[in-house]
C-alpha cells in the first residue's frame, strides 16, 4: 500500500515536470540504451557466425598459404609464399592416414554470359567433387559436379542463384551452356539463395571441376585444401601428420615456422571473438559512464526533491511516519525514476538495434536476457544513488521540518 | 491522568560557543482526559516547546512526561513516531496538508503509518471528513480549498485515528475572524463528544474558548486558571 503510494508520487512528480525528467534520465537512458542495442547486435552476428562457422562442423580443418593475417604487412609477406597445387593435395590423402576425405578449391574472377546477357566479376570456383561434404550450398535443381567429371575435366558447372536469376529469368538454366571467361560450360545444377553476409553476396559464384579449372584458367593460384576426419578426437592428429607431409614438400627447415597456415573452425571463432570482445568492451565503458553519470544525477534530483519537500516530511513524521516509512518512500521514488530511464533506455536500444539491422549488413537478436540486465542495471542505479538522499530525508527532526519555510 | 509532567526542562545548546537556551524551567503540568485546556504564553515563553515535549515530536533533557501512564520522555524516535501516530492529532498554523494531495488522501495519511487496510482507510476517512462538514470536498486539493476548509481536513486528519488528545497550535492563526470563530466553534464541539483538546495560543480572546488556561513564561508555569 505504501508502496504503490510511493511509486505513484514518483510517477505523478515525473510527469508533471517532462522536460526536467527527461533531463534527468538521459543518463540511465543512454546507459541502458547502449548496453541493449550492443548485445542485440552482437547477439545477432554471434547467432549469424556461429551458424555459417557449425555448417562446416568440428571434424573439418583448411589448409591454405595465408591464415589469417592481420596486417597489410603480414598478407604481403604471405601473399609471396608458393601456392599449394592439387599434387600437394594428393600427397596429403596418400601420406595421412587420419585424414578421412580431402578435397581443395580455387577460385579465379570472371565474366559469365548467356546468349546476349552477361555478370561481370563472378567467383570462378573450382572443387574437388568432395566439396560438398563441407559446402553449405544447397541445390534447387540439378547435381554438382560428380567425381568422373573431376577426373575427366568436363566442362559442367553449378550456378549461383544469383546467375540463374540474371542469365535465365523464367527459364530453366540446366543444360543449357553458359560462357565462363572465353569458354563454354554446362549448367548441371542451380543453387539455392544463400543471401548477404556482412555484406558480402554469396549467390554470385559458379562452381566447376578443379581439374577444368586447373586446365582453363591455370594453377598459378590461390587454392586452399580442406580435410575431414571421421572423428573429433583425431583432429590434432590429423593435422600434425598433414603439418609433416607439406613442410617435407615445401623444404621448410626444422627451426623454421610453417609458411603455411592450418585452421579449424574454432580459428575463425576466436577470431570472431577477438573483435566482439573489443566491442562489448567498448560498450561497457561507454554505459558504465553514463550510468554513473546518470545515478549522480538521479540523486542530485532527489536531494533536491528532499529539500522541497522538507515540510511534507515534517508532516508525515508527524502523523507517524518513522524513519523507514520515509527512507522506503524516497528509496522507492529513486528506483522508479530510474527503472523509467531503463524502460525508455530498453525500447530506445531496441529501435536502434533494429535500425541497424535494417540498413547496414550487421543483423541483431534482441535477447531477452539483455532486457532483463537492462532491467537490472537501472534498478540498481536507483537503488544505488538514492539511498543517500533517502537517508538524509529519515534522518530529518520533524520540529525543524515542520518550520522550514 | 492522560498527562502527566514532572520537572520538565528542556535546555538548548546554540552556536559554536554552545550558548545555553533554557526554554523550559521545571513544569509540572497535569491534564484530565476529556479536558479542554489553553496554553498561553507570549512569543519565546516556551510554549512551543511544551507542546512539542506534550505532543512527542520531541524528549525534555530532564524531567519526566507520561501519557496516558506511559513513560514517553525516554522514548526513541520510532517509539515516538508510533505514539505520535496513536496518540496525538495535531493540528497546525500554517495547516500542513500534502499540497497535492486529495483532503481524503491527506485525512487517511496517519491511518496509512499504522498499517490500515485500504477499505477500511477510506471508510474512517470518509466518517472523519463528515464530522468536520466536509463531505463534498473529498476530491479536492489544498489548493481548491478556503482557508478555513484546509483547517478542517487538517482536524480531520487530527482525528481519523481516535487519538486520545488534539494539539492545536495557533489553530486560528493564518484565519480571519469569522472562520476563526467557526473554527474554536469545531473544537468546541469535538470537546463535548468526549475528546481531549489542548490550544496552545497567543491570543487571549482564542484562550477564553477553552475551560482551563494555563500561562506560561519564561520556560515556567505562572498561572493555571480554571475559567468553568
Amino acid at each position: 500500500m505504501q508502496f504503490l503510494e510511493s511509486i505513484g508520487v514518483a510517477l505523478r512528480s515525473l510527469v508533471s515536470n517532462k522536460l526536467r525528467s527527461i533531463l534527468t534520465l538521459v543518463g540511465v537512458i543512454i546507459g541502458v540504451m547502449t548496453v541493449i542495442a550492443v548485445v542485440s547486435i552482437i547477439a545477432g552476428m554471434n547467432k549469424y557466425v556461429a551458424d555459417q562457422i557449425n555448417a562446416l562442423g568440428s571434424s573439418t580443418f583448411f589448409v591454405n598459404k595465408f591464415g589469417i593475417t592481420m596486417s597489410e604487412e603480414d598478407y604481403l609477406k604471405a601473399l609471396k609464399r608458393k601456392n599449394f597445387a592439387l599434387q600437394d593435395m594428393e600427397a596429403i590423402k596418400e601420406r595421412c592416414p587420419l585424414c578421412w576425405k580431402v578435397g581443395a578449391r580455387m577460385v579465379a574472377f570472371k565474366k559469365v554470359k548467356y546468349r546476349e546477357k552477361y555478370v561481370s566479376d563472378i567467383a570462378i570456383a573450382g572443387a574437388t567433387a568432395n566439396i560438398t561434404e563441407i559446402s553449405d550450398i544447397n541445390l534447387s535443381s540439378g547435381r554438382y559436379p560428380s567425381e568422373f567429371e573431376n577426373e575427366h575435366n568436363r566442362r559442367v558447372v553449378l550456378i549461383g542463384w544469383e546467375i540463374a536469376d540474371n542469365l535465365f529469368p523464367g527459364q530453366d538454366p540446366l543444360d543449357k551452356n553458359i560462357k565462363i571467361g572465353n569458354y563454354y560450360f554446362r549448367v548441371v545444377g542451380v543453387a539455392t539463395k544463400r543471401g548477404t553476409f556482412l555484406g558480402q553476396n554469396q549467390d554470385d559464384f559458379v562452381l566447376i571441376p578443379i581439374t577444368t579449372f586447373n586446365k582453363l584458367f591455370g594453377t598459378k593460384r590461390y587454392m586452399s585444401i580442406f580435410v575431414k576426419v571421421e572423428n573429433f578426437g583425431s583432429m590434432q592428429e590429423a593435422q600434425d601428420q598433414v603439418r609433416l607431409v607439406l613442410r617435407a614438400r615445401r623444404n621448410v627447415p626444422y627451426d623454421k615456422p610453417d609458411d603455411f597456415a592450418i585452421m579449424t573452425s574454432d580459428t575463425f571463432m576466436d577470431l570472431y571473438r577477438t573483435f566482439t570482445s573489443t566491442a562489448f568492451l567498448v560498450m561497457i565503458g561507454v554505459s558504465s559512464i553514463a550510468l554513473v553519470v546518470g545515478g549522480i544525477v538521479i540523486m542530485n534530483i532527489m536531494l533536491v526533491s528532499v529539500t522541497e519537500r522538507t515540510r511534507e516530511i515534517g508532516i508525515r513524521k508527524a502523523v507517524g511516519a518513522k524513519k523507514k516509512n520515509i527512507l522506503w518512500q524516497f528509496l522507492v521514488e529513486a528506483v522508479t525514476l530510474a527503472l523509467v530511464g531503463g524502460l525508455i533506455g530498453i525500447i530506445l536500444g531496441s529501435v536502434i538495434a533494429k535500425i541497424v539491422a535494417a540498413t547496414t549488413p550487421l543483423p541483431a537478436a534482441i535477447e531477452a536476457w539483455s532486457v532483463i540486465t537492462g532491467l537490472v542495471i537501472a534498478t540498481s542505479v536507483g537503488l544505488f544513488f538514492g539511498i543517500f538522499p533517502a537517508v538524509k530525508a529519515a534522518k530529518l527532526d520533524p520540529i525543524v521540518c515542520l518550520r522550514y519555510e | 491522568m492522560l498527562i502527566k509532567t514532572e520537572n520538565l526542562w528542556k535546555i538548548y545548546e546554540i552556536g559554536n560557543e554552545k550558548v545555553q537556551v533554557q526554554a523550559l524551567r521545571g513544569v509540572d503540568l497535569e491534564v484530565e482526559k476529556g479536558e479542554y485546556l489553553a496554553i498561553m504564553g507570549p512569543s519565546g515563553s516556551g510554549k512551543s516547546t511544551l507542546m512539542n515535549m506534550i505532543g512527542c515530536l520531541d524528549t525534555p533533557t530532564q524531567g519526566k512526561y507520561y501519557l496516558n501512564s506511559r513513560l514517553v520522555s525516554q522514548m526513541n524516535d520510532d517509539e515516538l513516531a508510533f505514539i505520535r501516530n496513536k496518540e496525538i492529532g495535531f493540528v497546525f498554523q500554517t495547516f500542513n496538508l500534502l499540497p497535492r494531495a486529495t483532503a481524503l488522501h491527506n485525512v487517511e495519511l496517519p491511518l496509512i503509518y499504522n498499517g490500515t487496510e485500504s477499505k477500511e482507510r477510506l471508510e474512517k476517512a470518509k466518517k472523519a471528513l463528515k464530522i468536520v462538514d466536509l463531505e463534498g470536498r473529498v476530491t479536492h486539493k489544498p489548493n481548491e480549498l478556503s482557508g478555513g476548509e484546509r483547517q478542517r481536513v487538517a482536524i480531520a486528519r487530527a482525528i481519523v485515528n481516535n487519538p486520545s488528545l488534539i494539539l492545536a497550535d495557533e489553530p486560528t492563526g493564518n484565519l480571519d475572524t469569522v472562520t476563526g470563530a467557526e473554527i474554536m466553534k469545531l473544537f468546541d464541539r469535538l470537546h463535548s463528544e468526549g475528546n481531549t483538546v489542548v490550544i496552545v495560543t497567543h491570543e487571549p480572546d482564542i484562550a477564553k474558548y477553552a475551560d482551563r488556561i494555563v500561562h506560561i513564561r519564561d520556560g515556567k508555569i505562572e498561572k493555571d486558571e480554571r475559567l468553568k
